[in-house]
C-alpha cells in the first residue's frame, strides 16, 4: 500500500510540473498549446537516449551517450526549447486562438507519426528503454523509490516557487495584459509576440524537464505512451485547479491525478473487457472539462488579478513577490516599432 | 508533323505540362514510364478526396454558422459508421437502407450536439468551444469504445470487380462511393444556392445577430445546418467505413484532423473552398504516399497544414490577403 502511494504521488508530483509549463502557455498567455506534450515526450525520449548508452543492434536510437543524469536532463531540456522555439514561432508568429491550436494540433500529430515510422529517431514504434538508477544505486529498491518521491516533490517545490514568483513578476503581469487585450499592450509598448513566444518556451521548457523526471521514473518509453490525446488530462487538471494561478494547478493535478488514478481502482475492469477502466477515465475527464468550463471556468482556486505583486502585502508571500507600482504590465522593455503579430 | 501529333496524345506529355515544378520522383517515373503507378495514385486520390469533401464540407458549415472548430466531428463519422455497421450485421439490411440509416444517426449526432453543448458555449469565446468539442470527443470516442470494444469491425458488403476506367484503377465500390459523393456535394450545392435555407445558411455564416434582427430565425437555422452537416458527416462515415474496410472507435478521429486540413488549407468556412481543398489534399497524399511510404501520408498533410497556414491562413480558395485570422 504505501509503495503504490509512493508511485502515484510521484507521478502526480511530475504531472504537476508539467501542467504548470502548460498553464504558462495557455493560462497566462492564452494560447491553448496542443503539442505541449510532445515536448514531455521528447524530453523523456532525449533523456533516456542520454544515459543508456549505445545502442544494440536491432534497436536504434539517435546519439546513445551515457551521461550523467542531471547534465542528461538539462541537455534534454535545452533540447526541447530548441525544438519549441521552431514550432512556436511557426504557430505564434501571426496565429491565435483556434488557428494557433489547430496548428498545434497538426504539429504534433505530424511529430507523432514521424516518430513512430522513423525508426532511426526513437526506435520508433518499439520506442526506447534501458532501465537505470539515477542516484547512483547501492539502494533498496523501496529506499530507492522513497527517494525518488522525494526528489521529485523537491523539484516540484522549485519548479513551483519558481513559477509563482515568476508569475507575480512585472513579467508574469505582462503577459496576461497581453493575453487580455494584445492591442492594448501593444500600445504601451509592449511586444506581443516576444511576450507569447517567451512563455511559449519557458512553458515548454518545464515540459522537457517533467519529461526528465518521468524518465528516471519510467525507463522505457514508446508512442504508445505518448498518444498526442493524454494533454487532455492535464487541461483537465488546469481547468479544476485554476487556470492562471501556478497553486491551483498542482492542487488540480494532485485532484485530478490522485482522485482520477483511485476512482479507476473501484471500477471493475473485467479481464473480457480490458477497456471499460480506462474508458470511463476518459468519458469522467471529457465531462470534467465540458462541466467546468460551463460552470467554473476559473477553477477552484481561480487567477488573482491587479492585486498580485502589485499592491505589497504583509504576509509571507510578500517575501516571495517583489513589489513595484501600479502598471498596466510592469516590465520596462519597450519598443516602439509595432509588434510583430498585432497587425489585424 | 506525325511525330509531335503523337506525343501530344501520349499521357507522359499531358503531365510533364502540368508539374513543372514536379518533384524529382515523378520525373523519374516519367523517364521509366511507368505513369500507369501515377494515374492510379490519382484515381485512389479521387476516391480518397471525395469522403473528405464530404467530411470538410460538413466541418466547414459547422464552422459557419456556429463559429466553432468541432473537434467531435470526427465522432459525428464514427457514429454514421457503426450505425450502418449495427443495421448491416444485426438486422441485415441492404447497402442503402445502412446508408440512409447512417445518414440518419449522423444527422441526429449533430443536432444533439449542437443542442446540448455548441448552443450553451454560444457566449463563451470560440477557444472555450473548442475545449468544450474536445471534451465532447473524449465522450462519444469513449462511449463507443464501451459499446462496440476495441478491436475493429467491417461491412460484409462485396468490395465489387477491379475496374480499369481510362488511366485509373478503381473497384465498383470505388466508383460507387465517388458517384455518392458527387450526388451529396450537389445536393449541398442546391440547397445552399437554391433554397430559403441554404440563403439564411449563409446570411447567419456573415453575421448571426444581424440575420436575426432582420427577420431570420438565427436559431433554428443553426440547428437545421447542423442537422444537414450531420446527416452528411454520418453518410461520409459510411463511405469512408466502406472503402477502407474496418472500422474502430477511433476511425473518425484520425479522418477529423485531415478535414481540419483540408477545410483550413482551402478556407475555413466557405464550403466551395472547402470542397477544393479536399481535393487538393485528397490527391496530394494519395501521390505522395505513393512515391514515399504510406506511412509518412499524415505526416505530408500536417506538414502541409501548418505551411498552408504559414502562407495562407486564410485558404487557397479564397481570394485576397488574409485579413482576420485571430477569430
Amino acid at each position: 500500500m504505501l509503495q503504490y502511494w509512493t508511485a502515484i504521488l510521484t507521478e502526480a508530483a511530475i504531472f504537476s510540473v508539467l501542467a504548470l509549463g502548460i498553464d504558462m502557455i495557455w493560462g497566462w498567455a492564452g494560447d491553448f498549446d496542443l503539442s505541449a506534450y510532445a515536448y514531455f515526450a521528447l524530453g523523456i525520449y532525449m533523456t533516456i537516449v542520454l544515459t543508456v548508452g549505445k545502442a544494440k543492434s536491432p534497436v536504434e536510437y539517435v546519439l546513445g551517450l551515457r551521461l550523467p543524469y542531471p547534465l542528461a536532463v538539462f541537455i534534454a531540456v535545452v533540447v526541447v526549447v530548441a525544438f519549441a522555439s521552431i514550432i512556436g514561432a511557426i504557430a505564434l508568429r501571426s496565429l491565435r486562438e483556434v488557428y494557433f491550436s489547430i496548428t498545434t494540433l497538426g504539429a504534433v500529430w505530424a511529430i507523432y507519426y514521424l516518430v513512430e515510422n522513423f525508426t532511426p529517431l526513437f526506435n520508433g514504434y518499439n520506442g526506447v528503454y534501458g532501465l537505470f538508477d539515477p542516484m547512483g544505486g547501492g539502494l533498496s529498491y523501496a529506499a530507492y523509490h522513497y527517494l525518488f518521491l522525494g526528489f521529485c516533490l523537491l523539484a516540484l517545490f522549485v519548479v513551483y516557487l519558481m513559477v509563482q514568483r515568476l508569475s507575480r513578476s512585472p513579467f508574469g503581469r505582462m503577459v496576461r495584459a497581453v493575453r487580455d487585450d494584445e492591442r492594448a499592450a501593444s500600445v504601451y509598448g509592449r511586444n506581443v509576440f516576444w511576450a507569447k513566444y517567451r512563455t511559449y518556451l519557458f512553458g515548454a521548457g518545464l515540459a522537457g524537464f517533467a519529461g526528465g523526471l518521468f524518465a528516471a521514473y519510467i525507463g522505457a518509453f514508446n508512442p504508445l505512451d505518448w498518444k498526442p490525446t493524454e494533454i487532455f488530462v492535464l487541461y483537465a487538471a488546469i481547468l479544476v485547479g485554476g487556470r492562471g494561478n501556478p497553486r491551483g494547478v498542482v492542487l488540480g493535478s494532485f485532484i485530478v491525478y490522485v482522485g482520477f488514478v483511485e476512482m479507476t481502482r473501484y471500477i471493475p475492469s473485467p479481464a473480457a473487457r480490458p477497456e471499460l477502466g480506462p474508458a470511463l477515465r476518459q468519458i469522467l475527464i471529457g465531462l470534467l472539462i465540458i462541466l467546468m468550463l460551463k460552470f467554473r471556468p476559473s477553477g477552484l482556486l481561480p487567477e488573482r488579478l491587479g492585486t498580485d505583486g502589485t499592491v505589497p502585502r504583509r504576509s509571507w508571500r510578500g517575501l516571495l513577490s517583489r513589489s513595484k507600482p501600479l502598471s498596466l504590465a510592469g516590465e520596462v522593455e519597450s519598443t516602439a516599432d509595432s509588434p510583430e503579430g498585432t497587425a489585424t | 508533323m506525325h511525330r509531335t501529333h503523337e506525343v501530344l496524345q501520349s499521357p507522359s506529355i499531358h503531365f510533364k505540362g502540368r508539374a513543372s515544378a514536379g518533384s524529382l520522383e515523378l520525373s523519374i517515373a516519367i523517364v521509366r514510364g511507368d505513369m500507369s503507378i501515377f494515374w492510379i495514385s490519382v484515381g485512389m486520390g479521387l476516391a480518397v478526396s471525395a469522403i473528405l469533401a464530404l467530411s470538410a464540407v460538413a466541418f466547414t458549415l459547422e464552422y459557419a454558422v456556429s463559429r466553432v472548430v468541432n473537434l467531435a466531428h470526427g465522432e459525428v463519422l464514427t457514429i454514421g459508421a457503426y450505425a450502418a455497421y449495427v443495421t448491416e450485421n444485426t438486422f441485415h439490411q441492404s447497402i442503402y437502407v445502412c446508408a440512409v440509416v447512417a445518414t440518419i444517426a449522423g444527422s441526429l449526432t449533430g443536432i444533439g450536439m449542437n443542442f446540448f453543448l455548441i448552443e450553451r458555449f454560444r457566449n463563451q469565446k470560440s477557444l472555450s468551444t473548442l475545449i468544450a468539442t474536445l471534451g465532447a470527443s473524449l465522450i462519444l470516442q469513449n462511449l463507443l469504445l464501451i459499446g462496440f470494444g476495441g478491436a475493429s469491425v467491417s461491412y460484409s458488403f462485396a468490395q465489387g470487380n477491379l475496374l480499369h476506367v481510362g488511366p485509373f484503377l478503381w473497384t465498383t465500390l470505388t466508383i460507387e462511393v465517388m458517384v455518392s459523393a458527387v450526388v451529396v456535394a450537389a445536393l449541398i450545392y442546391v440547397l445552399l444556392q437554391r433554397t430559403r435555407l441554404g440563403k439564411a445558411l449563409r446570411a447567419v455564416s456573415q453575421n448571426r445577430d444581424l440575420a436575426q434582427v432582420s427577420g431570420i430565425p438565427a436559431r433554428r437555422v443553426v440547428m437545421q445546418t447542423w442537422a444537414v452537416a450531420g446527416a452528411v458527416s454520418g453518410f461520409a462515415g459510411f463511405l469512408y467505413g466502406e472503402t477502407i474496410g474496418t472500422i474502430t472507435p477511433s476511425v473518425g478521429n484520425g479522418f477529423l484532423l485531415l478535414s481540419i486540413t483540408a477545410a483550413v488549407g482551402g478556407g475555413l468556412g466557405r464550403p466551395y473552398a472547402t470542397f477544393g481543398g479536399a481535393m487538393v489534399l485528397g490527391l496530394v497524399m494519395s501521390i505522395a504516399g505513393t512515391y514515399t511510404s504510406s506511412a509518412y501520408q499524415l505526416v505530408i498533410a500536417f506538414g502541409f497544414l501548418v505551411v498552408m497556414l504559414l502562407i495562407k491562413p486564410n485558404g487557397i480558395f479564397v481570394r485576397g490577403r488574409a485579413q482576420t485570422v485571430r477569430v
